[in-house]
């Protein structure tokens, strides 16, 4: 098994579009939220909160109308195969591949693979549908179906970059990224490639959020200062954000050998399933417990060497809950390393929230710092025991894991070691 | 027939991003069904969809170019254009007929003989290379055609200059340039080509290609060199024929310009199974 290393990471979140920005916000705990104009314009849509992405504009169906940095200009063709998730991916990844010191010739070659993680575009899916049932099917967008599918951002982007390693899409929901993630490490570790480029995008737009109100997993709470706030007592449920994030893995070898930057040693990962239900996590976390430790059956380490854990809590009652018992359950009492949902600064990513949050981590441990996790003002009584941190600590963490469910019972454990 | 308010807005809507001229020439052509309407509303649909850089070459509303290779429409693109013509000019473009569109001129008469239910042009005559090279008696390295097609009395083709071609080692040294009398060849080659697939009764008869020779070449004159990666776009015209006799006007153009043009080139020519060549033209 090969050591793999982090070397490139490329943002397009609700924290902002570059990594200074983004690891100031979140070392002084500086939310993304407002009360969101769409949501408020409808009067059937009980929440206003959400996150947009700063610098992006894409609720709208028509790809030419909207807005996003003039760093990459897309031809016409081009645009109308894009989805939202997979616009802004294109600004993630390129970032990333400059924060690696690479180049586009540099990763099209056969040791390079692209793996990533959307649910594709509930708003250019429906529009299509909705066009073609009106005016039929032969006068619907021929790239109508690319830009749609869960698929949209591995289609795009391996065309776009002329990825010719392995390419793949993840579909888990909530923990889609970090199944990506985790079977990136593999194609390194397992020498199958040298270096993978993992994508993780989610639209941001109403058509991806609102319909989460139905399941009553969103916060009606209007208040932009307090509506996400994992752990607290008086949580009552998610806000809605979406963006991209990219991170380049490396066997560390080529990374060390071309004198890559290095952000962390990627140690290992672990996944496993609650078998439970078809959307609530296991009361007890049985499911995340088990990931956790197989996560750290990965690496080596011992419940007692971690030293923080980015936890999914979404700020939603019954999920916050299973993680706390989960925590429990694998590191012993008096021995809980610090623990903070970075959720409560930009909302629930869903599909791009695992490795968002591994980018988020990887930011505290370069410019060490473990963030707080924000706006508690009363524990949760299940979280008592554990060391969840109320303020951000200066101090870089050596040893992390970052945890994701999703839909379904999926659980999966990312583990990352200071370089 | 006066358009309705929401009609109006509906087409107005689709046609957002063409130029004004375009959404004013479709409101009318609802209302009036004029044919005469129909190219700047294509023409504005189809720049609405091509990249800023090749609009100026639209706009010189050359019949000849072609939409893949220098418009950069590929074949979805084709299709977004089909559909808000179709919605346009409320028409039907079934997939078989949008194979034949190649060049701006293919969709101006293609679309004029749809609006005024005339019989529609075909590309029956297109030959590829390996068709061109099962018909002429001219075999490579001394085929200068890639693809032509013939309509009636007119023959069009094609050849891009590979820079391969063995003759430019020395044409010249250290700067290839394709012959002027090469050019020449190929106009014959392209007139040769018309002689043999032409569906018209002007030869008299089904023609011999082991018949045909050169005779005479009047009134040639070149504008413009052309290298490597050029594409030499020729149109070959009969002009008369005085049996054993048959003369054409012939012209290549590149990227749009004009290269060359014989005013007259002559070819003599005998029919097959032992037909008498007469004067017919």
């Amino acid at each position: 098994m090969r050591n793999v290393v982090v070397t490139g990471i490329g943002l397009v979140t609700c924290l902002g579009n570059d990594k200074t920005e983004v690891s100031g916000r979140l070392r002084n705990l500086q939310h993304g939220f407002v009360e969101y104009p769409p949501f408020l314009e409808d009067r059937n849509i009980p929440i206003r909160v959400a996150a947009p992405i700063p610098g992006f504009e894409t609720n709208t169906t028509d790809s030419e109308d909207w807005t996003y940095p003039g760093e990459i200009r897309f031809r016409l063709e081009q645009l109308r195969g894009l989805s939202p998730n997979a616009l802004y991916a294109h600004f993630a990844l390129t970032r990333a591949v400059s924060d690696a010191g690479l180049s586009r010739e540099d990763i099209s070659g056969p040791g390079t693979g692209l793996y990533t993680a959307s649910s594709g575009s509930a708003a250019l899916t429906h529009h299509n549908l909705a066009r073609m049932k009106k005016v039929g099917p032969m006068r619907c967008s021929p790239l109508g179906i690319v830009a749609s599918i869960a698929g949209t951002l591995n289609f795009n982007l391996a065309a776009a970059y002329a990825i010719k390693g392995s390419t793949c899409g993840f579909v888990s929901a909530c923990a889609s990224s970090g199944h990506a993630m985790g079977f990136a490490y593999d194609e390194i570790a397992l020498q199958r490639q040298d270096r993978m480029i993992v994508v993780g995008a989610e639209d941001f737009t109403l058509e991806t959020i609102v319909p989460f109100s139905g399941m009553r997993v969103l916060s009606v709470n209007p208040d932009p200062d307090s509506a996400s706030r994992p752990f607290d007592r008086n949580r009552d449920g998610f806000v809605g954000t979406g963006g991209a994030v990219a991170l380049v893995l490396e066997s560390e070898e080529l990374a060390r050998e071309r004198g890559a930057p290095i952000y962390a040693r990627y140690a290992g990962w672990g996944q496993a399933t609650d078998g439970y239900h078809v959307a609530a996590s296991h009361p007890d976390g049985e499911g995340l417990a088990r990931a956790m430790e197989l996560a750290l059956a990965s690496t080596g380490w011992n419940p007692g060497e971690v030293d923080y854990v980015n936890a999914h809590a979404t700020s939603t009652q019954a999920g916050d809950i299973s993680e706390c018992r989960a925590l429990k359950s694998v590191f012993e009492e008096g021995a809980s390393p610090a623990v903070s949902s970075t959720k409560a600064l930009t909302g629930h990513a869903l599909s791009l929230s695992s490795i968002m949050e591994a980018s988020f981590c990887l930011l505290g441990m370069s410019d060490g710092f473990m963030p707080g996790s924000a706006h508690i003002t009363e524990l949760d009584p299940e979280a008592e025991g554990l060391n969840i941190l109320r303020e951000t600590r200066p101090e870089a963490p050596r040893r992390l894991l970052s945890n994701s469910s999703g839909f379904g019972g999926v659980n999966v454990v990312l583990a990352f070691e200071k370089p | 027939m006066a358009l309705t308010q929401a009609k109006e807005e509906e087409l107005r809507e689709s046609l957002k991003r063409c130029p004004e001229r375009t959404i004013e020439a479709a409101i009318q052509f609802c209302e009036s069904k004029d044919p005469d309407l129909v190219p700047t509303i294509v023409m504005g649909i189809i720049e609405r969809f091509v990249e800023p850089e090749v609009r100026p070459v639209l706009r010189e509303e050359n019949d000849q170019t072609r939409l893949l290779e220098d418009l950069g429409i590929d074949s979805l693109l084709m299709v977004e254009i089909v559909i808000l013509v179709e919605e346009t000019l409320d028409i039907q473009i079934e997939n078989d007929e949008l194979r034949n569109l190649r060049t701006l001129g293919d969709i101006k008469n293609y679309l004029d003989a749809k609006i005024k239910g005339l019989p529609l042009p075909t590309n029956r005559n297109v030959l590829t290379f390996e068709e061109l090279a099962a018909v002429m008696p001219h075999q490579a390295p001394f085929l200068f055609l890639h693809e032509a097609r013939i309509n009636g009395t007119e023959a069009e083709g094609s050849y891009r200059i590979s820079g391969d071609e063995p003759f430019l080692e020395g044409h010249f040294k250290d700067n290839p340039v394709f012959p002027a009398s090469l050019m020449l060849e190929a106009l014959g080659q392209l007139a040769v080509l018309l002689m043999l697939k032409s569906e018209s009764s002007a030869f008299g008869g089904d023609v011999d290609p082991s018949t045909i020779f050169f005779v005479s070449c009047d009134g040639v004159r070149c504008h413009k060199m052309c290298k490597p990666e050029d594409v030499l776009q020729m149109k070959v015209t009969l002009k008369k024929i005085h049996a054993p006799l048959a003369q054409f006007e012939g012209v290549i153009l590149s990227h749009g310009a004009k290269v060359a043009k014989a005013e007259e080139i002559s070819l003599t020519f005998g029919l097959a199974n032992g037909e008498e060549t007469s004067e017919t033209a």
